[in-house]
């Protein structure tokens, strides 16, 4: 019998599950076409599932994106229940023990998604800050050498760009 | 023959504030303008005693501009 877990922290973001579950251990494997040729199990995996180390009656577990959010499932009476880890001894927990820690390494996950977004933002707004000012900057020169103006740059104690332009009338 | 002289500051977000000299009256906006194409995007414009004086002594007018972003 296979079930359907609900948490109370939504997984969402597959990049943050993909990370929570590789710090709780679970060594996550986003199946792929090619790996579904490959695995033999009663449960119906489709591209796309997350495959995690832990096994029951049904085969590997795995996550399935339903709706917006990824979703647990496996063998409702968790029977013949192990690890399946190429890492050595790893101990098989309960289904909801499992989620809860999960939800927790989770919610790490998502809080330094959240700051690398922040990152990449502010990162991005000073990228769009310079091009802005190498824009102008050029485009002032251009015109200037075009009215026939004599240009010298130089920059003011600011560390803001001056342009001396200067012409005979 | 006056020069005539235009100091172009570039801020730190693409702003621009100019500042020219020998220029007669009006002509110091016009050479901005074809500079900077400052058209609907001037925030503020000061002049200074000079620049009134169009017709006495051009070469000493100055105007200050500043663009918004």
């Amino acid at each position: 019998m296979s079930a359907v877990v609900k948490t109370t922290t939504p997984f969402v973001i597959e990049e943050v599950l993909m990370l929570a579950l590789e710090v709780a251990g679970a060594e996550p494997q986003l199946v792929t076409t090619e790996l579904l040729g490959t695995l033999a199990q009663r449960n119906q995996i489709q591209a796309g599932d997350i495959l995690i180390n832990r096994s029951d009656y049904n085969g590997r577990q795995f996550f399935r994106k339903l709706g917006d959010r990824w979703s647990l499932l496996h063998d409702s009476d968790e029977l013949s229940a192990r690890v399946v880890s190429q890492l050595g001894d790893r101990r098989y927990t309960p289904v909801t023990r499992f989620l809860t820690n999960l939800s927790l390494t989770y919610d790490h996950a998502y809080q330094r998604h959240l700051e690398n977004l922040a990152g990449q933002e502010r990162v991005r707004l000073e990228n769009e800050r310079k091009a802005r000012v190498e824009a102008t900057r050029l485009q002032a020169i251009a015109k200037a050498k075009a009215q026939g103006y004599t240009i010298k740059e130089t920059s003011n104690s600011k560390g803001q760009i001056q342009l001396v332009l200067t012409r005979m009338a | 023959m006056p020069e005539q002289k235009i100091v172009i500051t570039i801020d730190n977000d693409g702003g621009i504030s100019a500042k020219t000299s020998g220029f007669k009256g009006h002509s110091c906006l016009e050479a901005l303008d074809a500079l900077l194409d400052l058209d609907g995007v001037v925030s503020n414009v000061t002049k200074n005693d000079e620049f009134h004086q169009q017709q006495i002594m051009p070469q000493t007018r100055t105007l200050e501009i500043k663009r918004k972003l």
